[in-house]
């Protein structure tokens, strides 16, 4: 059975619709990440499953029960907030002691609870402590224990690391990952990062304008991407597209001409726009006679330890390449790469839609 | 560098000049004048009346009159009666104008308007209420079948009367204070509470209150140091009267002072209630400073 | 250019005309401004202060305020080096505190001067004797009271209630002649809303009687007085020049005030003067006692509602024993600052002789206006005691009148048994003696601290040295 299941579920505010539709099931324990750039509803879908907004269309079900019309408070849900909302007057055990207060439990269970999260979180030290005595990253696992002690049936998380700094963000992320492993409770978790969406998902779900793009495993969302807009937004860098024109067999643009792989089959129809899609990694440096070389000028050069980033100008297209540090060439040079024809990625120009199978 | 700082720092002063001179001739000489009077007999109508030192004599008389003893209970009285009535309608009204309901912002600014009319005004709108027999007030009440009340001219109304002008006058202080703290309040804490399903009860007496109630002190606070100095109301209203069942602080010093022209006596009678404020000043921050280390 | 011909030449006309007068413009560029009281005794003089400018060529402005207050007004002026007023509104009771600071101008030696022009002997002694102080005139009178009381004369008259009164207290109904004759009145027209008043139905409570009550600048004690002095009482003992309002007359005085409460409107405590004489002018009450500067409003259908419903009756004020006793006076009166200079203070006595003189006062009674008269030959005239019935009683109480309190403490005495009487009244001190005695024992403290000598000065009447 599923954990949530939304159905054709639709946000209107007044006349405008910001949500369009959003099909979704998540399975019992499992995480998923809601992930897109700002303003494309996917923290309005997270605030519709909690029930801070209500639902204008479509069905929400919560462990097999229609929720639309039913309050947060019964939904059987936990949400931890971008900016914490803890309450600032409590030390950290009232904080948790006040989400705990609506269950009236005994005194001896709330304790026992308080306790229980507060060693798996690492907050022993700091239960008498204000959250303005915190730190960023303290309080972030504060908002958790809050809702943690709860023991929610769903985890929901609003951009939590986005308040953090950057190294903290990655220890923070450590730990969620590490607690979901060790909970085993769904979690609907909303970012703009794809790296958090990446490490931490089982399931990723991408936004676009209120609509979904694309859901998938990581590995699939990276590996496949169905549109342009979810190719540039996983991966970093992002993926190089470049716009051609399918010519006799061959995709052509100013100074590049390759034949269509033939995994694409008859997909690719003579005279249509086809953007080529091709990850940094899979540009390589070749000898100027290898097969398939192009002539390509170095225009910036980034060393970053390992490996390089090569801004390279062909034909008056940009490419991005990433080559072992080794391989790095200064600016000014003509060096000679070669697309890996295997991670070619097609997509038709018009639709932006995946021309792969 | 030097020399430009120090020349700075000349027409610096010289643009505080008239501000510190003002100040000095409205506040501080009269204040230093005052301290001066309140240890001498001085009648200003009596020109026959010597005009000594008298050294504390002024003071004793004071703290031995039952009239002032009275006077300071009355003051404290009507202080307790406006000021809890004020916190608790400021309180709800400012929960009510924040909502995001229609009409509430107009509702908000027309709320605002007694503030901002001079208390004699105030007085004056109150005494056309209040007036016996062809009063507003006891007009509309006896449309409703109600017997007329003798607001300002029965010793169990007349400081009703008062702190009812009051209220409406200086609720919308409270309201506005508290309007504005509310919505500086994050809103994500209530959508937490609204999640785990704390009640609204306990929402506004444990989250709420808790995190409005700096800003209510020092509304209270103001609303006290103003209580203490209430005056023109009462000088329109009632002056003091019936009986002396308003006969607050400041009514004394009046009397004293522009009555009886003892301006002696009214001098240190002020001196006197300056230093119940400045008691209740500190008394106040010591309080604050307890709660801000707590 | 038309406009300033006709200025010209109707400047010259008027030179022409007055002739012998443009000679007269003695005070040709003096400005007087008089601090006065917003009452009939200045209201009816404000608006014709053009033809005292035109005759002499002065330049008079008449500030007005209200009573309450206005003392203060006056005493910070008084206590200025450079005053901006020259003329003042003085009520009598006042002139020892102005007397004693020398605030005021002495008109004695004027008064003798003008005593033809001014027809010193029309006027009615005790009117000019209420503005001395220690024998000398500080100022003149403008409107001179008695206290005496008013009544519903339709409803004394009435014979259904004639009958109803007299079998109730075995006598027949009249105007009371002893203060417990006022009370049974007062209870006897004491009725609800519903009952039956001289055949017909009210539609509101009516009240038997109505006084001043409130502490604010000391009404009650304006009633008070008068009342504690028709029992024979006197505010100060002879002897030590201290306070006697806590005596027998004063006690019986402020008792048959706490009764009639029962009588008055709910409201008591907060009755002014004015809203007390309301309460009579509307016909709304039965009786009311007070100062004689209102009555002739009950005269009139313009100000009041009264002779319209019903007819206005007055009397004497009842007295302990039913045996005359001394009424009490008051006078309002125009003083001069005697810090103005030479000049101004000629003008300001020439300006006080035209709107006090007698011409004037008739010519105010002819109008209808509410100036209390004080020239006898004024208050005996047949044709305005018809018009004005109780000239008659303000005429007749004056031969047996003594004057108001003129203490230099007045100030302290009106405000001090204001709320002491008003406390009393309001059941927040026991008895009537308690109230007094609380009352004289403030007074005498602040009495006491004076030579016994001083004290006896100041409550001495001595008389008026224009009688000599």
């Amino acid at each position: 059975m599923s954990a949530i299941t939304l159905h054709n579920v639709v946000k209107k505010y007044g006349a405008v619709q910001v949500v369009h539709g959003v099909d979704l099931d998540i399975a019992e324990g499992e995480f998923v990440v809601l992930l897109g750039p700002s303003g494309c509803g996917k923290t309005t879908t997270l605030r519709m499953v909690a029930g801070l907004e209500d639902v204008s269309g479509g069905t929400l079900s919560i462990g097999g029960q229609v929720v639309n019309d039913v309050a947060p408070k019964d939904r059987g849900v936990a949400m931890v907030f971008q900016n914490y909302a803890l309450y600032p007057h409590m030390s950290v055990r009232q904080n948790m002691e006040f989400a705990l207060r609506p269950m009236k439990l005994g005194k001896a269970e709330m304790d026992r609870r308080i306790a229980q999260t507060a060693g798996i979180l690492g907050l022993d030290a700091l239960l008498e402590r204000r959250p303005a005595q915190l730190s960023g990253g303290q309080r972030q696992r504060v908002a958790m224990g809050r809702a943690m002690v709860r023991t929610p049936k769903v985890f929901l998380f609003d951009e939590p690391l986005s308040n953090l700094d950057a190294k903290l963000r990655t220890q923070v992320r450590w730990e969620i990952g590490k607690l979901h492993q060790r909970l085993g409770t769904t979690v609907l978790y909303v970012t703009h990062d794809q790296v958090e969406a990446m490490t931490l998902a089982d399931k990723i779900v991408i936004m676009r304008d209120g609509h979904v793009e694309q859901v998938g495993t990581p590995e699939e969302v990276y590996a496949a991407p169905k549109s342009t807009f979810v190719a540039t937004f996983i991966g970093s860098p992002s993926m190089n597209m470049i716009e051609t024109r399918a010519t006799g067999g061959r995709l052509v643009a100013d100074g590049l001409s390759i034949p269509v792989p033939t995994r694409f089959g008859d997909r690719v129809k003579d005279g249509q726009e086809v953007t080529l899609g091709i990850r940094p990694i899979e540009i390589q440096r070749v000898a100027e006679n290898a097969p398939g070389a192009m002539a390509a000028r170095v225009e910036v050069t980034e060393y970053l330890g390992n490996e390089a980033l090569l801004d390279l100008r062909v034909g008056s297209h940009d490419l991005m390449a990433e080559v072992p540090a080794d391989q790095r060439a200064a600016p000014g040079e003509t060096v000679h790469v070669r697309l890996n024809e295997t991670a070619l990625h097609l997509f038709d120009t018009r639709s932006g839609r995946s021309l792969a199978q | 560098m030097a020399y430009i700082r120090k020349r700075n720092r000349r027409i610096f002063l010289i643009f505080l000049l008239p501000a510190i001179l003002v100040l000095f001739l409205t506040t501080i000489y009269p204040m230093i004048y005052a301290g001066y009077l309140s240890f001498r007999s001085y009648d200003l109508a009596k020109l026959f009346v010597p005009r000594v030192f008298v050294g504390w004599a002024n003071y004793r008389e004071i703290l031995s009159s039952s009239e002032f003893l009275h006077s300071l209970v009355v003051t404290f009285k009507l202080m307790a009666m406006t000021l809890s009535v004020q916190l608790v309608l400021g309180v709800g009204i400012a929960l009510l104008v924040v909502q995001k309901l229609p009409g509430m912002p107009l509702a908000r600014t027309l709320l605002m308007i007694p503030m901002m009319i001079s208390p004699v005004i105030v007085g004056l709108v109150w005494l056309f209420l209040y007036f016996p027999e062809l009063g507003y007030l006891n007009y509309f009440l006896s449309l409703a079948g109600i017997d007329a009340i003798p607001w300002i001219s029965s010793t169990n109304w007349a400081l009703w009367a008062i702190a009812i002008a009051d209220i409406w006058q200086w609720t919308p202080f409270v309201m506005m204070g508290t309007a504005a703290a509310l919505q500086s309040l994050s809103p994500e804490p209530y959508e937490a509470a609204m999640i785990d399903g704390n009640s609204r009860w306990d929402v506004f007496t444990r989250v709420t209150l808790p995190q409005l109630k700096p800003v209510l002190v020092s509304l209270m606070f103001l609303r006290a140091i103003d209580a203490f100095k209430i005056y023109d109301i009462i000088f329109v209203l009632t002056k003091g009267g019936p009986g002396d069942s308003t006969e607050v602080l400041s009514m004394f010093i009046y009397r004293q002072s522009f009555t009886f022209w003892r301006m002696g006596v009214g001098a240190a009678a002020s001196f006197v209630s300056l230093v119940i404020i400045v008691v209740l000043i500190t008394l106040f921050f010591k309080s604050l400073n307890r709660d801000q280390t707590a | 250019m038309t406009f300033a011909r006709t200025i010209a030449l109707s400047g010259a006309l008027a030179a022409g005309i007055a002739g012998a007068a443009s000679a007269e413009k003695q005070f040709e560029g003096v400005e007087l401004k008089m601090l006065a009281i917003g009452d009939t005794s200045v209201t009816r003089l404000a608006p014709i202060v053009g033809e005292f400018e035109e005759m002499t060529g002065a330049k008079v402005q008449i500030d007005m305020f209200p009573y309450p207050g206005l003392i203060d007004k006056i005493v910070i002026e008084a206590s200025a080096n450079n005053p901006s007023y020259q003329l003042m509104w003085v009520d009598s009771p006042w002139v020892g505190v102005l007397g004693e600071s020398g605030a005021l101008e002495d008109l004695t030696d004027w008064v003798k001067r003008d005593a033809e022009e001014i027809h010193l002997d029309d006027i009615i002694p005790i009117q000019l004797q209420e503005n001395t102080w220690q024998g000398r005139l500080l100022a003149f009178p403008a409107s001179g009271m008695i206290w005496h009381v008013n009544y519903r004369k339709d409803l004394f008259e009435n014979p259904d209630e004639m009958a109803a009164f007299k079998e109730k207290y075995g006598y027949d109904l009249a105007p009371a002649q002893t203060w417990d004759q006022f009370i049974d009145i007062a209870e006897f027209f004491t009725r609800k809303a519903g009952d039956t008043l001289a055949g017909k139905t009210l539609e509101k409570d009516f009240y038997g009687n109505a006084q001043a009550y409130s502490r604010v600048a000391g009404a009650i004690t304006h009633d008070f007085f008068p009342i504690m002095r028709s029992f024979g009482g006197q505010y100060w003992d002879d002897e030590t020049g201290l306070c006697a309002i806590d005596r027998e007359p004063g006690v019986k005085a402020a008792e048959v005030m706490k009764e009639l409460v029962a009588y008055n409107p709910p409201d008591y405590l907060g009755l002014m003067w004015d809203i007390r004489t309301g309460y009579m002018e509307r016909g709304e009450v039965a009786q009311s006692g007070y100062w004689s500067v209102r009555t002739v409003r009950l005269t009139n259908p313009e100000e009041a509602v009264l002779p319209t419903i019903g007819e206005a009756g007055y009397a004497a004020s009842p007295t302990g024993d039913g045996n005359p006793a001394d009424t009490m006076t008051g006078a309002l009166s125009f003083g001069i600052n005697s810090k103005a200079s030479d000049r101004e203070k000629e003008a300001a006595w020439a300006f006080i002789k035209w709107g006090t003189s007698r011409d004037m006062m008739r010519r105010f009674a002819e109008a209808g206006s509410g100036v209390s008269q004080f020239h006898k030959s004024i208050l005996s005239d047949p044709d305005l005691q018809q018009k004005y019935p109780y000239y008659k009683v303000l005429l007749e109480t004056q031969d047996r009148a003594q004057r108001r309190i003129f203490h230099p403490f007045y100030a302290d005495v009106e405000e001090i048994f204001g709320v002491e009487l008003n406390k009393y009244m309001a059941g927040e001190t026991a008895s009537a003696q308690e109230a007094l005695t609380n009352g004289c024992t403030k007074i005498n403290t602040r009495l006491k601290v004076f030579p016994l000598d001083m004290r006896q000065r100041w409550i001495a009447d001595v008389p008026a040295a224009i009688f000599d």
